[in-house]
């Protein structure tokens, strides 16, 4: 069976989907969660099962984050190395970077990212 | 005692008090304090950057406070009078620690926006070799990225092996117009 994940949106983390029989995974809301690892322990080992378990050839992951500290900025930076070293090889992760407009900082992020991320396909999506 | 609030109401005229508090910080604390910035913040005419600025400063330093404290107590004070923010927190630290945060953020307030964001990049591109120190310092580079003066700091002597930290962070919003009463 294909993995599925739904979690509810609280106060300090992000409403979260993964929908693998989709190809597809979403983030959306506020990410300061209490520990951040044990938060993202479970999206972790999914998305590193998926992308290397050699059964897919895309994924899509709607990044809606409105804020995220600065502990989850690093795992998540770490998320889309993973998924840049996917579409290395003929494979396709794609990431759709939603901004509300301006928010200039996380506009920022997203141009840095896009530019150390050459193989992965983000795109920048304004509200 | 008995605080005079006519007083306290008259003398801070064009200081709006948004959240001060003190005490025990933990997740259900920066929550709710967190729902309680955002809802007062709603009434101020904010652009997106002011906003974000304040809320996720007011966030770094109660996380700061959460993980760093010596004692599981702190303060946090966010302001606002005439278009400027002010978000300060308090707590106790390791005296043997404060050299070392001193060099940090001294070193972040001598770097411009640009030095800032590519430090960032940098900070974060790094393989951490203790999880468990979360951010790596990426925190306090979050906090002066989106402030709009240095950040001001002081430590207080408390007792031998204590010392009192208070860091206050300035966001200019030329948007507000709020404050006078």
């Amino acid at each position: 069976m294909a993995y599925f994940m739904e979690k509810v949106k609280t106060k300090s983390t992000p409403y979260v989907l993964i929908d693998e029989a989709k190809q597809y995974m979403k983030l959306e809301g506020d990410c300061f969660p209490d520990d951040t690892l044990e938060f993202f322990w479970d999206i972790n080992k999914w998305l590193c099962e998926y992308l290397e378990s050699g059964n897919y050839d895309k994924l899509t992951f709607d990044f809606e984050l409105n804020y995220f500290n600065s502990s989850a900025s690093k795992i998540l930076f770490d998320m889309l190395e993973q998924m840049n070293e996917f579409s290395k090889n003929g494979k396709q992760a794609q990431v759709n970077w939603h901004v509300e407009s301006g928010d200039s900082l996380l506009r920022e992020l997203y141009e840095d990212f896009e530019e150390d991320f050459t193989d992965l396909k983000i795109i920048l999506i304004e509200k | 005692m008995l605080l005079n609030t006519l007083e306290l109401f008259d003398k801070t005229k064009k200081l709006d008090v948004y959240i001060a508090y003190k005490g025990i910080v933990r997740i259900d604390n920066i929550e709710e304090l967190s729902v309680a910035l955002r809802s007062q913040m709603a009434f101020d005419k904010l652009s997106q950057d002011t906003f974000r600025a304040v809320f996720s400063i007011f966030v770094e330093l109660m996380e700061n406070v959460k993980m760093h404290s010596a004692v599981p107590k702190g303060c946090i004070i966010v302001t606002s009078q005439d278009k400027i923010y002010h978000v300060q927190s308090g707590n106790l630290m390791e005296t043997q620690n404060i050299e070392e945060l001193k060099k940090r953020i001294n070193h972040l307030n001598s770097m411009d926006k640009q030095s800032l964001r590519n430090y960032y990049m940098e900070r974060i591109k790094k393989n951490n070799p203790n999880p468990r120190s979360r951010g790596a310092g990426i925190g306090l580079i979050e906090i002066a990225k989106r402030a709009s003066e240095p950040v001001e700091y002081d430590f207080i002597p408390y007792d031998e092996h204590l010392t009192f930290f208070t860091a206050k962070v300035t966001i200019n919003n030329d948007n507000i117009e709020r404050g006078a009463v």
